[in-house]
């Protein structure tokens, strides 16, 4: 589990966010869609739950700077999403549901290989790399192949690979397990343990919420319950049995 | 999504084109997207086209790729024929019809033959002089960005264009062309945020992602 690295630390001070109503003349009317949050996140696994539209996603987002608080300040490892964003890109990798929206090159291989451009100029070096990154995956032997031609959970270790590449500290993940079958999802939990990064993961896949060490469970833009993943599973629960 | 062809992805080989320097085949690239307007007839072109059908064989490309590329964009082929023989005449509807193909199969035998780090590589090679302007890390991923999409594109048309069948709407333009364009502009916003979220768009060290006007 890589206990020996210190778990990144993530702190939201009265992060609000807000988007513009598109029927306002102007565009001056907003509608807050997240906040205010006020949360320190210090644990290796955090799981994030609460029902589709609720926020859970613009609270991912917030944490590697893919969308900037309307008011509040977001840190990672002290510095700020906005401001320093491209260090905390590099500290902060993130999944999304589908990775064939992740996975921007022809081939897994060149996808790593472009995640390692900035790091290795050499083109050797890059691929030496590249090809200890896939094999530590497990993904070398599908490598070469077109990633339209890879089934889904192929697809998802690869676009892990692909945002693990540069060794970030936390890893922020949207609904990985979504597309997946139940073996896959498993495959992917397992994955997931082994980590020595920081995991921050939205999910409705209940079970994999459970394995984390806090839960957050989000409502309607807010932070509706911190704490215990089997509480927060109960809470959950309570909130789309009342609705 | 279905999206196969030459662009796809590059196809692993020792031929000679599989081994020959990325400016030589860009040059053939250029050279082949050049002969609509230094040819005087047909032949020429038509002579490409046999040209290109051994450098595929030369190259072991499968066949099947080449077909299914061709495929895709032969109802655009078809429809440029039909305007261009309507406007001008059938020998110019020709030329200007097998230019294209040939240009599309000659770019797809580039991105087959050669490693799409390799066409990034000699992208920021070749927008280095230019770095006081853009980063040429920005113009090679740009580059790998479109060949990417390329397959992607045609295969969303592909698919919304089998969807309209199965409503019975394949007659009606809007049925394919209004789906597709959503799926483009939803694609590029993904791609955009993909390519956000790993930091590839950031420059140097400090600055970049979000800034003040998305405050």
């Amino acid at each position: 589990m890589g206990e020996d690295t210190p778990a990144a630390s993530v702190r939201l001070a009265g992060a609000t966010v807000e988007v513009p109503l598109d029927d306002s003349p102007g565009r001056d009317r907003t509608r807050t869609i997240l906040g205010p949050v006020d949360l320190s996140l210090d644990q290796r696994r955090i799981s994030v739950i609460g029902a589709n539209g609720s926020g859970k996603s613009t609270l991912l987002r917030l944490l590697n700077g893919l969308v900037a608080p309307t008011s509040g300040t977001v840190t990672v490892d002290g510095l700020d999403t906005v401001r320093q964003g491209a260090r905390v890109r590099r500290r902060v990798a993130f999944a999304f549901t589908d990775p064939l929206s992740q996975l921007v090159m022809p081939t897994g291989r060149e996808d790593v290989e472009l995640s390692l451009r900035r790091r290795h100029r050499s083109r050797g070096e890059r691929r030496r790399a590249a090809q200890e990154v896939l094999e530590r995956f497990g993904v070398d032997h599908l490598a070469d192949q077109s990633v339209y031609d890879l089934s889904g959970g192929e697809r998802q270790l690869m676009a892990l690979a692909v945002v693990l590449a540069t060794d970030p500290a936390l890893l922020v993940l949207d609904e990985p397990t979504t597309l997946l079958d139940r073996r896959n999802t498993r495959l992917l939990r397992e994955l997931l343990h082994s980590l020595p990064q920081s995991v921050v993961v939205a999910t409705h896949d209940l079970d994999l919420a459970l394995t984390a060490e806090r839960t957050l469970v989000v409502d309607a833009g807010r932070v509706v319950f911190d704490g215990a993943p089997v509480e927060a599973v109960a809470c959950y629960t309570a909130l789309v049995d009342e609705s | 999504m279905t999206a196969h062809g030459l662009f796809t992805a590059h196809v692993p080989g020792t031929s000679l084109l599989h081994r020959m320097a990325l400016w030589a085949k860009l040059a053939g690239v250029l050279l082949v997207g050049a002969t609509p307007w230094l040819a005087r007839s047909v032949w020429p072109l038509a002579f490409v086209s046999v040209g290109l059908a051994a450098l595929v064989a030369l190259a072991r490309l499968p066949v099947r790729l080449l077909a299914r590329s061709l495929r895709g964009l032969l109802p655009l082929l078809l429809v440029l024929l039909a305007f261009q023989w309507w406007s001008t005449g059938l020998a110019y509807a020709v030329r200007v019809v097998l230019g294209i193909a040939n240009a599309f199969v000659a770019a797809g035998i580039l991105t087959a033959t050669t490693p799409v780090t390799d066409l990034l590589d000699g992208a920021a090679r070749a927008a280095r002089p230019l770095r006081r302007l853009v980063d040429p890390e920005v113009v090679a991923l740009t580059l790998g960005v479109v060949v990417r999409s390329v397959p992607w594109v045609a295969g969303s048309f592909s698919d919304v264009r089998e969807s309209a069948r199965a409503r019975g709407l394949d007659r009606n333009p809007r049925a394919v062309v209004v789906p597709t364009v959503v799926h483009v502009v939803a694609f590029a916003r993904s791609t955009g945020e993909a390519l956000a979220a790993r930091g590839l768009v950031d420059p140097g060290d400090e600055g970049g992602g979000a800034t003040d006007a998305d405050r």
